[in-house]
């Protein structure tokens, strides 16, 4: 059973010029499901797709069975053995089952595809994993957890011995993550090794051999399964260094100052947020916490009116909303989206234009025509109040660099009587001068009164940023933290459902 | 039942109303002599329709079907005015102008990677444009119809026992393409290029052969419908086909072909033809002002198109919810 199957050795790796992989280590052992983790941009997809052939590394070797492999490309990789699951499945759906495992290999006689053999051959492997499918089912009739299933007979097909999973269970529901926990269970018997990567602490506990984890390109540490401890592993991933640091204690001037947002029982259409209800204090920084997937996103969606809620209520200053954008917009709300290059701004147009369109309601106008003037005007004050560099307002916003296009998109909402900000992942991709100036807007916005809604995946950047951190998981809210007393790893113990939610554990 | 039963059902559904309806208004309608009139009609589209049905699995789309038809037709009437050639050698070189005419659609869309939409309707300018460098003038200068009065040729236009041969032709391509569509790699690779390119390309696919070869199949039917019209007319004229490329494309659409990829079937594209020359025949018999037809046409059009959108979001609906029945079985 010890035999290694899979080895990388000394893997570096950088792009234009930045490292992202260092002196890596990774060893898969016939038969074993070996997790890896990290926290994003640790370097776990890089190291994925250099194995898988998709990047080439820049140093270092790859064993393959005890042999040094040169992998160019995925399907050199395929013919090695190894089968990437995809995280978006890549099934055709209106193909059947059989079609689908042997797409591009069908048998044939005499160019015409020899269906009889191919369902035969599909019922052959079906049985010997015992999936719960039949050959001739078109795909589309199949939910999303057993199309998932018919992409991994898809790469077992291929005689793999050796699968990637990444994030398999990410649109799966509890149920149907169970009964891939069985198959995975039951490949690992076969002796197929699986390396299995995944932000959930508890699947990694509940499935895996060993976990190797990375920490900003570096190995950080392999542990064998007893050693595999909640606590330890997300102070692995997080390192010491920065961590018990408790975020300053950031007292908020009045605490039971009046309340602004009254959020009541919302539910939106999709079910990935489940009867949320909280509540926001004038001059509140409020942090939302949780991992990819947990609702966060949907939530503040729900609340500005971009996804129609399904039920619940949205309260500012005790005038109940009909949230939707124009109407949130007009109440005071404020946007910044997550996707800041896909919906935060118009990367064809200068600053002014970029912030006119959020405010030519309130920017003064020649009769029915836009006033350059008055536009100009709107568009240096917003310049000032955000300090952009180079202050040209005519300047492309596509142009410039991430840490300035936010500060656009924050500067467009200022020059507005904001109410409620509410900003989704605001210093992703931005540079440290930029983030600070990102933390000083908002902290100046919440003295002046207004709610910050802050939803962030970084833990420092949570910490140090918020007076309140709502942690969610699955859809609702399981955790309040006050801001003097919370650590990274308690926020990420509650959003991995380490602590206060026992029973989900697994 | 399967998603694509139902849509079948559907879509002969419609068939089977309209022919009862103009039935029940003309006594006529439902005569041997009218059904094999439709068909008639039918069948240039629906021989089209054919490699258009490919094309749109693809996720594609093809505008230049009917410039196509006058390019392939006006290099026929070259070779029938200007050379000594037999008849059979023209014909091939008239589906050799299809071919062409295919290849380079292809090559524009799959290897310059231009959007279909744009690309087809660039090279339906360019057919057109080529059809009337080419065409045959007057002393005067003149473009005129070409007359092509082989007696072989004349016969293509004709019938045997009752039957018009280009109703057999028909019918032979909706067999064979929907052999080559379901029990061919050719056939399962449209699928795979149509519903998820990236899954296609991993599995080993190549997908600029399989678009380039599906207009390429567009082609060869566009200049098989080039002869049989041209048979039919015993002419030819630089404004042959002009609008046709509406037909093949309307055909599919009502058959159930969807046009963002991935479903449908040549059956569909038959009984989508056959739809389309009943229709036409029923106005034409009522002696309804024909203007109503391209209403009526079009109407159907975003009916079918409206219907299907809705249809694919019920049915990712219900495949969610079994999704989730199935892991509560497990």
């Amino acid at each position: 059973m010890s035999e290694t199957i899979l080895e990388a050795r000394n893997i570096y790796k950088s792009f234009s010029g930045v490292p992202v992989l260092q002196d890596v280590r990774f060893e898969v052992k016939r038969g074993e499901v070996h997790a890896l983790m990290g926290e994003n941009g640790a370097g776990k997809s890089t190291l994925i797709k250099i194995i898988t052939g998709v990047y080439t590394k820049d140093s270092g070797s790859i064993l393959w069975e005890g042999k040094e492999v040169q992998i160019n490309n995925y399907n050199e990789c395929q013919k090695l053995g190894m089968a990437c699951i995809y995280q978006e499945l890549s099934v055709i759906p209106s193909l059947t089952v059989a079609q689908n495992v042997f797409l591009g290999r069908e048998p044939r006689k005499l160019g015409i595809i020899d269906h009889k053999k191919m369902n035969e051959m599909t019922k052959e492997l079906i049985d010997q994993y015992d999936f719960p499918l039949d050959p001739t089912t078109p795909v589309a009739n199949l939910g999303i957890g057993l199309r998932q299933l018919v992409e991994i007979l898809k790469g077992l097909s291929c005689n793999s011995r050796l699968l990637i999973m990444d994030e398999p269970t990410a649109s799966l529901s509890g149920k149907e993550a169970e009964s891939l926990f069985g198959i995975i269970r039951s490949l690992r018997e076969k002796g197929v090794s699986i390396i299995y990567i995944s932000h959930r602490l508890e699947e990694v506990y509940a499935l895996s051999d060993r976990l190797t984890i990375l920490r900003d390109g570096k190995n950080a540490a392999v542990l064998e399964h007893d050693e595999i401890e909640p606590k330890k592993v997300i102070q692995t991933m997080i390192g010491k260094v920065v961590d018990e640091s408790a975020g300053s204690s950031k007292e908020m001037k009045s605490n039971d100052n009046e309340v602004v947002l009254d959020v009541k029982d919302i539910c939106d259409e999709l079910g990935m947020v489940k009867n949320v209800s909280f509540q926001a204090h004038k001059g509140e920084i409020l942090g939302f916490g949780g991992l990819i997937g947990a609702g966060r996103t949907e939530l503040v969606r729900a609340i500005y009116g971009i996804d129609r809620m399904k039920s619940g209520t949205v309260t500012l200053n005790g005038e109940k909303l009909d949230p939707s954008p124009k109407r949130s917009i007009k109440a005071g709300f404020g946007f910044v989206p997550e996707d800041r290059r896909g919906q935060g701004f118009i990367p064809l147009l200068s600053t002014v234009k970029n912030v006119a369109l959020t405010n030519y309601d309130i920017i003064p106008k020649n009769g029915p025509a836009i006033s350059d003037a008055a536009e100009l005007e709107s568009g240096k004050k917003a310049i000032q109040q955000i300090d952009i560099r180079p202050s040209d307002p005519q300047k492309q916003v596509g142009l410039m660099s991430g840490g300035n296009q936010q500060k656009v998109v924050l500067g467009k909402w200022l020059m507005r009587d904001l109410k409620v900000l509410i900003v989704d992942e605001p210093t992703a991709g931005i540079d440290v001068g930029a983030k600070a100036e990102i933390y000083r807007i908002l902290e100046d916005l919440a003295q002046s009164g207004v709610v910050v809604i802050l939803v962030s995946s970084d833990l420092q950047e949570l910490i140090r940023v918020s007076h309140r951190i709502l942690v969610m998981r699955k859809g609702s809210i399981i955790k309040e933290f006050k801001s003097g007393v919370v650590t990274q790893s308690m926020v990420l113990e509650a959003a991995s459902g380490i602590i206060d939610d026992k029973e989900e554990a697994v | 039942m399967k998603q694509t039963t139902i849509r079948r059902l559907i879509s002969l559904g419609m068939l089977i109303v309209l022919v009862a309806m103009f039935s029940a208004l003309s006594s006529y309608y439902l005569s041997a002599g009218n059904l094999l009139e439709i068909v008639r009609d039918a069948a240039v589209a629906g021989i089209i329709g054919v490699g258009v049905t490919y094309v749109i699995i693809t996720a594609g789309i093809d505008l230049s079907t009917g410039s196509c038809m006058a390019l392939v037709g006006m290099a026929m009437a070259n070779i029938y005015k200007y050379t000594l050639l037999p008849i059979w050698l023209m014909l091939i070189i008239g589906i050799l102008v299809g071919l062409l005419a295919g290849l380079f659609n292809g090559f524009v869309v799959a290897k310059l990677h231009l959007p279909e939409f744009i690309a087809t309707l660039a090279t339906m300018g360019i057919f057109r444009a080529l059809t009337y460098t080419i065409a045959i003038r007057d002393a005067g200068g003149v473009i005129t119809s070409q007359p092509m009065t082989y007696s072989t040729f004349a016969r293509l236009g004709g019938s045997i026992g009752g039957i018009h041969i280009v109703s057999i032709v028909f019918i032979i391509f909706v067999i064979v393409g929907q052999i080559v569509l379901k029990k061919t790699r050719f056939g399962t690779n449209l699928y795979a290029v149509g519903a998820n390119p990236k899954a296609a390309e991993l599995s080993g696919i190549n997908i600029a052969r399989t678009r380039i070869m599906a207009y390429m199949v567009v082609g060869f039917c566009a200049a098989v419908g080039a002869i049989f019209t041209t048979a039919r007319l015993q002419s030819t004229t630089a404004l042959l086909g002009s609008g046709f490329e509406f037909n093949p494309i309307a055909a599919a659409v009502v058959g159930g072909v969807s046009l963002s990829g991935g479903y449908g079937d040549i059956i569909g594209t038959f009984i989508g033809a056959l739809f389309m020359a009943a229709l036409d025949n029923g106005v034409l018999k009522l002696h309804m002002n024909t203007a109503y037809q391209y209403v009526i046409k079009g109407a159907i059009i975003i009916l079918v198109v409206m219907f299907d959108a809705w249809y694919n979001k019920r049915m990712e609906k219900l495949a969610q919810e079994r999704s989730a029945k199935e892991a509560v079985n497990e």
